[in-house]
């Protein structure tokens, strides 16, 4: 039984125990049922922590999606336990399901999903509006988070009149939007050059170490392991290898 | 969620300006319509409405206004003696050929009223324009509306011409007066009126009632009802008897509502065709909003706003176009009624036609699972 997991605690010092932000346990995803069964995971047991970035890796098809989403609580799993602000959050229902993930999780996407409608500044405050429906002042809050990705020059650029990369960095900002611990990427560098997606990758990497955010992102690009706490190797549904970082790790000091 | 709303629907401006064209097209047809059919009423019933009598008095069995059936004069007075009647006055529907120029008839409908000089006439020509109406109670005096100019090609007092064998002339000129019959509607003296009809014996078709004060119409108006071949209606009453007969009879109720409901439906085609496909086109925008914990109250607010604005603007521009419509149709002798209270319903009509029209893509964003997002 885990009966203490924290939530928005400072990033640990190296030395420090970290932080377990979220914890998967047992957890599983069954398909239809009978002879029609698909297992898409099974007994999949993962520890998220603060400060740290974890690569999901393996073939299409081997339950990496399905893996980050039950962790980000979009879907509900057939087996095990998802733990999250100290209890099980894995039974509970959509009426109580946004309001956990506006406050834990921000998701970065491979396609951006961006309104094309909107501005930079407009994208993100409309993120932070509809997540704390109360706040006061999201385009202040929207303007930091896009200076912190370094976008402070493209506030009011359409996406249509941004690089990929800056998009991603939008994207980026967006998620952050509401202040969550923990960041879900789903292959956020695949439709970006090298050299952007690098950047992009340094950029969450400097999330984790500097603020003590999850970063958990899936990928099929093995370059991006030196970014990575820990490399989570998923095959068949099932987690089969957790690896630590790499010898050529980029390292942030927090 | 207003400039989120605002933003999504002008970033496709030809979509958005379609959407705007449908809900403007939908309001002028309804405001157009409907207001037409209002105008028709107004003016099926517009002598009744313009008395000041408490009660008319029908014979029983009547059915219609202006064909009305006619009764003698010993039925006036039992009603001028029912206690409760202050005063009473007849009044004489009829028709009668009017001689053209040209040397032409033309049918035209007949108010024979009573011109006695007294306080106030229970029935009297309104909106007159010209001419001297106190000349009314002369013989062969008459008086008719300038709408009427074309066909009677008539367009001034003092004309001198014949009806059914009488000297006439032409002594005042109405504005505004019209029939549902679209027949001329001249006004005339009881007499005169008798006597466009010399073989008429009984000299009345209605009768106008004046209630004393502090009597209860609806006692007079019982008390007449009691009374053989007899039947009182309030000025309301008969108003609404007289739009109902003629809306009944001549199917023109159904025949602007059944326009107006289609306008109504293409509107809501339009909008929920419109508002869906922009729904479609951001869903993975949506979806993403959804999958970082925005409540579907949120989004559906996104396009319930959506819907507002269409509708907003869509009145805003259409309500102008009946305005101009309303113009361009009196001068063809057509009355479209635009009352407020008649804006106000088609402004809330058309704001239930908009959200209902969302609802396709509210249901759409509400059924959307957010875990879609990772589905590339």
């Amino acid at each position: 039984m885990i009966d203490a997991l924290a939530v928005n605690e400072t990033c640990p010092s190296p030395a420090a125990r970290p932080t377990t932000l979220a914890r998967l346990v047992g957890v599983g995803k069954t398909y239809g049922s009978g002879e029609n069964a698909v297992a898409a995971l099974s007994n999949a047991t993962l520890d998220i922590h603060a400060g740290e970035v974890t690569l999901i890796e393996g073939p299409s098809g081997s339950g990496k999606t399905t893996l980050i989403s039950i962790l980000g609580l979009l879907l509900t799993p057939t087996a095990g336990e998802v733990w999250l602000e100290g209890k099980n959050v894995a039974g509970l229902g959509e009426r109580t399901l946004p309001g956990l993930r506006a406050r834990n999780f921000g998701f970065v996407f491979q396609g951006f999903n961006l309104f094309p409608a909107l501005s930079a500044l407009e994208n993100v405050a409309i993120a932070i509006r509809m997540k704390k429906m109360r706040t006061n002042h999201p385009e202040r809050e929207a303007r930091r988070l896009l200076e912190q990705v370094g976008l402070e020059s493209r506030l009011h650029y359409l996406p249509a009149d941004l690089s990929g990369g800056q998009k991603q960095r939008v994207a980026i900002a967006r998620a952050l939007g509401g202040n969550p611990p923990i960041l879900i990427g789903d292959e956020p560098t695949a439709a970006l050059d090298t050299k952007t997606a690098l950047s992009v990758m340094e950029l969450l990497r400097a999330l984790a170490s500097t603020e003590g955010r999850a970063v958990v992102v899936v990928t099929h690009d093995p370059r991006l392991e030196r970014f990575a706490d820990r490399v989570v190797r998923v095959e068949d549904g099932h987690i089969q290898a957790i690896t630590g970082p790499s010898p050529e790790a980029v390292r942030i000091p927090s | 969620m207003w400039t989120l709303a605002r933003k999504l629907l002008l970033h496709d401006r030809l979509r958005f300006a379609v959407a705007i064209a449908g809900v403007s097209v939908s309001v002028m047809l309804v405001l157009v319509q409907v207001g037409l059919y209002f105008g028709f009423m107004e003016t099926a019933s517009s002598i009744i409405d313009a008395s000041t009598a408490d009660i008319w008095v029908d014979k029983k069995g009547n059915e219609s206004f202006e064909n009305a059936t006619t009764f003698d004069e010993r039925a006036f007075y039992k009603v001028v003696s029912v206690p409760g009647v202050a005063h009473a006055e007849p009044v004489l529907m009829t028709w009668a050929q009017f001689k053209l120029a040209d040397g032409g008839d033309l049918g035209v409908q007949v108010v024979g009223i009573d011109t006695t000089p007294r306080r106030h006439s229970l029935l009297a020509p309104w909106n007159v324009i010209a001419g001297d109406v106190r000349r009314l109670a002369g013989p062969g005096a008459i008086m008719f509306d300038t709408s009427d100019y074309p066909k009677l090609k008539v367009d001034r007092v003092g004309h001198v011409t014949e009806m059914a064998g009488v000297r006439t002339e032409v002594v005042a000129l109405t504005s505004g007066i019209r029939s549902f019959t679209t027949s001329p509607v001249f006004f005339a003296d009881l007499r005169t009126a008798r006597s466009f009809l010399p073989q008429l014996t009984e000299p009345m078709t209605h009768v106008l009632v004046e209630v004393e004060p502090g009597v209860a119409v609806a006692d007079v108006q019982a008390r007449i009802n009691a009374l053989p071949y007899l039947t009182a209606y309030t000025t309301a009453q008969l108003s609404t008897r007289v739009r109902t007969y003629w809306s009944k009879r001549t199917g023109v109720g159904a025949g602007f509502f059944t326009t107006a409901v289609l306008g109504i439906i293409v509107g809501f085609v339009v909008v929920g065709q419109i508002l869906y496909s922009g729904t479609l086109q951001y869903i993975r925008e949506y979806g993403t909003l959804k999958a970082m914990g925005a409540k579907n109250s949120a989004v559906v607010q996104v396009i319930l706003s959506q819907a507002m604005i269409s509708a907003g603007l869509g009145f805003a521009v259409g309500a102008p176009l009946a305005m101009a419509m309303r113009a361009s149709l009196k001068g063809a002798n057509l009355t479209v009624a635009l009352t407020p209270e008649l804006y106000t319903v088609t402004a809330a009509i058309t704001a239930v036609m908009c959200a209902l029209a969302a609802l396709l893509s509210i249901v759409k964003v509400l059924r959307l699972d957010p875990a879609s997002v990772f589905k590339n």
